[in-house]
């Protein structure tokens, strides 16, 4: 018995069970890093001395590992991980990974990940330089303590599993496909997947390298970034946001994937334009790479640069707004079934839009001078991540748990989920946009009062998200234990899947999308043990 | 500063454009096509050529008709002609540093050097600002142009004034340099922008701009 | 196991004492010896590796070297940032006022030609390898090992001898960083050169199925390469 658990958890090698490892550790990250958020909300209610006492090193900690955790080991592992460990290989009709005991140890590289992370909260003073750790700050002078250099062995602990990941993802991707599926062929989450996974192998070890030359400054007395040794600051500006730019990607592409998933599937009809949604995720993602300097607009930049990177960056909207243009095809002429994970992916739709824009907003140089490093940007990122990603990961959930779990989730109560995060979210960062315009800086711990009406409207968009968050847990504690079973019915009920025999079979590749409600729930451990020749959709 | 606003109202005007057109798109969707009143969806809807050109084209428009006023500022900002003084801010962990250079003390043989340190609670007078103000502060004259040249001794800071527009990392070991030219005598506040440890929120900028004639006269007190 | 790494790294500030950093070194290496063990079982003796297997393991290791490109990329980004613009601390001139740069055409230039030898002979090998000469193979393999060690000890003569050291200023930060970087994977080839010599010689690969050497070819090409870079860029362009 004892040997079994061992097995099937710590020593995995099963697609299946690491990426419900993945999700689990998800969750727990998402808790700690809503918790800091939550502190950091609460100083932030009003101007004075309010929740932490003043104490502003512990909030410029607080901000920091809050972005760290969310990015790093909540929102990358519950897409990347969990969702695309589980449902690529799947979706290509693959038996596993490529390589199974890498799986495994991309996972178990997070757990010290997260050790690290949290120990440099607790031991000494914390790090307290934002989650970009620009140099001076996180020097050896500014930051003597042993936590930024936790903080970046956790960094290196991430960036090793996700490194690993993606080499697994896009090798899986070329070589494990089912015999009559060609790249084309695949369903868009395994695209997005296949994609995120060349981001992450292309950007990761540009931070791999800023963050050790980092710490070699930090301990080794060198002068990369020393302007005292000829070394130059900037140098670690550019190399993070060589990274930075294509990270953000990484955390959207896998919701546009999911998303897609889910938009075709409760508006029976397949996604517009599959082909060119490929292309405009690809697109993205190397339109990603060349942008990086709208990060660092106001440092000093050539007045030339920095229009180059304004053309650039706005030259991203484009691609996007193929793909927000696609989806709404999607949906008209559909025949649009309200499910939560629909409700989820409309109301991605909605604010991601908002979010995107303000980006565009944001890209101008000129007009960044006013907006750089003040809320406004702050409102921008949350909501193409809070209200991007983080509703990308919930479709998803919502969407796929019933298969994984073979348990119907209570209706209603995701419901209430739902218009929790919905309202409380929008609450906590549309004020934003406004503080952001009248001047508000970031990452500040006490402010002028004349900021304190939207604050404090924030705040209770902020209390009313970490609500949402306790529904979410008695929607999956109700799910786990009082859900009802999920029989071949309910799956292969056309609103699950899309179309008939005829349909999916007479338009090229489009009997793949729904491949895994296609086979009885929960998902078999091991599927696919004979290699699948051709694809078909049956209807009982 | 003007610029800047006038031509964020300019994007916003397509931003609102693009936001109406999705959000009226997507309820226009769920209000005819959900599936009480659409039973049959139309599955064969999935490709149309025109439309994806259109679709390509038209955001493509937009963002030019958006950066032409944009480059068009960002290029006029960068104009530095013939500055007719000099400021310089020096950031420090957790105050700013002001010199005026151009003007000698010919007795004492001093430049005008301040530091401008937060007012605490306890020391705010009647009508002062809480977080905002400072024990010295920048006079500068207006209708000048007055270029400032920015640098940091030791993390960054950023030098940040909204109300005239600017906004300007201070890099340690770099010179960051930037002008304005103020139109109205007034008090401007603004805030360090960019995380310098404990003190960031501690940190503010405060420019009060007055006649040459009355800067002229009262320089003699620094 | 990998907590061990990193935990032990951290504490090399902080505790006086080098033990720990050992030991998990040791566990570390002994992990990754037993791993590619079982990967080596799994070929030769399990039959485990069919040719999509092998066509997969080829292509992620082919990734893993892409990934390794970029951290030189990103190394050689830091160097050009610093050397492109000296700055006034560095009396404006690369090297630096005051650094005795190590002569390009002496130690430096024979390490090149020890690295494009080496590039010969294990091209030699290959062909032979390819041609079902298990004993040409086998020989010229050695000798691309010794090649490889000798270049690794140069490296470290040239480290002790030279004038600077990693904390003189940036100059010596990026130098050390890159080349240092390289020899470590210089060392890392060492050793997969050794157990490729050795699974040829023992005849353990086929003709069709011989992924460990095909890729210890590609590595050792792809070092190559980068060596010439850093050749050029840290030693000659001075």
């Amino acid at each position: 018995m004892n040997n079994n658990f061992l097995k099937q958890w710590i020593l995995s090698t099963n697609h299946k069970d690491i990426a419900v490892l993945y999700f689990i550790y998800a969750t727990f990250a998402a808790m700690v890093g809503t918790s800091m958020s939550m502190i950091m909300r609460l100083e932030l209610v009003h101007s004075g001395d309010t929740f932490l006492h003043n104490n502003f090193h512990l909030f410029n900690t607080m901000i920091s590992a809050h972005a760290i955790v969310m990015i790093f080991l909540a929102v990358m592992p519950a897409l990347i991980g969990a969702f695309g460990n589980y449902f690529m290989p799947i979706a290509i009709g693959a038996q596993d990974m490529s390589f199974p005991r890498l799986n495994n140890i991309s996972f178990w590289m997070l757990v010290p990940g997260l050790i690290l992370i949290s120990s440099s909260m607790i031991i000494e003073s914390g790090a307290g330089t934002g989650w970009t750790v620009y140099y001076p700050l996180s020097g050896i002078l500014a930051h003597s303590s042993i936590s930024v250099d936790l903080v970046i062995f956790g960094l290196h602990c991430t960036t090793i599993s996700s490194l690993l990941g993606a080499i697994n993802f896009i090798v899986t991707a070329h070589n494990f496909k089912g015999d009559s599926m060609s790249m084309m062929d695949m369903p868009l989450f395994a695209w997005s997947i296949y994609i995120t996974a060349w981001l992450l192998l292309l950007s990761l070890p540009i931070l791999t390298v800023g963050i050790t030359l980092l710490l070699m400054d930090r301990n080794f007395n060198t002068s990369f970034y020393d302007v005292a040794g000829g070394g130059d600051q900037m140098l670690y500006q550019h190399l993070f946001w060589f990274f930075g730019r294509p990270e953000v990607y990484i955390m959207i592409v896998p919701a546009f994937g999911i998303v897609s998933m889910v938009l075709a599937a409760y508006s029976k009809k397949n996604v517009f334009g599959s082909v060119s949604m490929v292309y405009a995720m690809g697109s993205i993602g190397m339109l990603g790479f060349i942008v990086w300097a709208h990060h660092m607009y106001t440092t000093g930049l050539d007045t030339d640069t920095r229009s180059y990177f304004t053309s650039a960056t706005m030259i991203i909207a484009v691609p996007t707004g193929i793909k927000i243009f696609s989806w709404l095809a999607t949906i008209i002429g559909g025949s649009i079934r309200f499910s939560v994970s629909m409700l989820f992916a409309l109301a991605f739709l909605v604010l991601f839009t908002l979010g995107g824009v303000t980006g565009v907003m944001l890209s101008n140089a000129s007009v960044d001078v006013a907006f750089h490093d003040t809320y406004y940007v702050v409102a921008h990122f949350h909501y193409v991540l809070s209200l991007g990603a983080v509703f990308g990961i919930f479709t998803g959930y919502y969407y796929w748990s019933p298969i994984v779990t073979g348990l119907n989730f209570n209706k209603n109560l995701a419901r209430i989920h739902f218009f929790l995060i919905f309202v409380g979210t929008n609450m906590t960062f549309m004020p934003m946009h406004y503080l952001g315009m009248n001047g508000m800086p970031r990452r500040i711990s006490d402010y002028p009062d004349s900021y304190n009406a939207w604050n404090e409207i924030s705040t209770f968009g902020a209390i009313l998200s970490s609500l949402s968050m306790l529904q979410f847990a008695v929607v999956v504690e109700n799910q786990l234990s009082n859900g009802e079973r999920v029989t071949n019915d309910t799956l292969i009920n056309p609103a699950y899947t899309f179309g008939n025999t005829i349909a999916s079979e007479t338009l090229e590749g489009h009997s793949n999308n729904a491949i895994e409600f296609n086979s009885p729930a929960p998902l078999a451990a091991h599927m696919f043990n004979t290699p699948v020749s051709k694809f078909v959709t049956y209807v009982n | 500063m003007e610029g800047i606003i006038e031509l964020h109202d300019n994007i916003m005007f397509y931003i609102l454009l693009i936001v109406v057109l999705v959000c009226w798109m997507i309820s226009s969707a769920v209000v005819n096509f959900n599936e009480y009143n659409n039973h049959f969806s139309m599955k064969y809807l999935n490709h149309g050529m025109v439309l994806e050109i259109v679709w390509t084209i038209f955001p493509c428009l937009i963002l030019l008709m958006i950066a032409s006023p944009s480059f068009i500022l960002l290029y006029l900002n960068d104009e530095v002609v013939l500055p007719a003084m000099t400021v310089k801010a020096i950031g420090y962990q957790w105050y700013w540093s002001y010199e005026l250079s151009d003007f000698l003390n010919t007795t004492t043989n001093q430049t005008i050097e301040f530091d401008s340190y937060l007012l605490n609670d306890e020391m705010l007078e009647l009508g002062q600002m809480r977080w905002l103000d400072v024990d010295t502060w920048l006079y500068v004259p207006t209708n000048t142009h007055i270029r400032f040249i920015i640098t940091s001794m030791d993390v960054i800071h950023d030098f940040a004034v909204p109300s005239l527009g600017i906004k300007i990392d201070a890099n340690p070991g770099r010179l960051n340099m930037t002008s304005v030219i103020i139109n109205r005598n007034g008090v401007f506040y603004g805030m360090c922008s960019e995380l310098c440890g404990v003190g960031h929120s501690m940190m503010p900028i405060k420019i009060e701009s007055v006649n040459v004639e009355d800067f002229l006269s009262n320089i003699m007190e620094y | 196991m990998t907590t061990m790494l990193t935990l032990a790294l951290t504490m090399h500030g902080y505790i006086a004492d080098l033990n720990l950093f050992f030991i998990e070194l040791l566990v570390l290496t002994s992990s990754i010896s037993l791993w590619v063990r079982d990967v080596i079982t799994e070929a030769s003796y399990l039959g485990d590796h069919t040719k999509a297997v092998r066509k997969g393991l080829e292509f992620g290791f082919n990734l893993f070297v892409l990934s390794e490109i970029l951290i030189f990329a990103a190394l050689f980004w830091a160097y050009l940032h610093s050397a492109m613009n000296p700055t006034t601390e560095l009396g404006l001139q690369w090297a630096p006022l005051d650094i005795e740069k190590v002569e390009a055409m002496e130690l430096p230039l024979l390490n090149t030609i020890i690295l494009l030898s080496s590039g010969a002979t294990v091209t030699y090998a290959h062909h032979a390898w390819i041609q079902n000469s298990y004993k040409g193979a086998a020989i010229f393999m050695a000798i691309t090992t010794l090649l490889i060690v000798i270049f690794v000890a140069l490296q470290f003569c040239e480290y002790f001898f030279a004038l600077f050291t990693i904390a003189d200023g940036v100059y010596g930060s990026v130098f050390y960083a890159g080349t240092g970087l390289h020899m470590f994977h210089m060392i890392t080839l060492i050793i997969m050169l050794s157990i490729s010599t050795i699974r040829v010689t023992k005849r353990t690969m086929s003709q069709t199925h011989s992924l460990n050497l095909d890729t210890t070819i590609i590595y050792s090409h792809v070092l190559d390469v980068i060596w010439l870079a850093l050749f050029v860029l840290f030693y000659v362009w001075v």
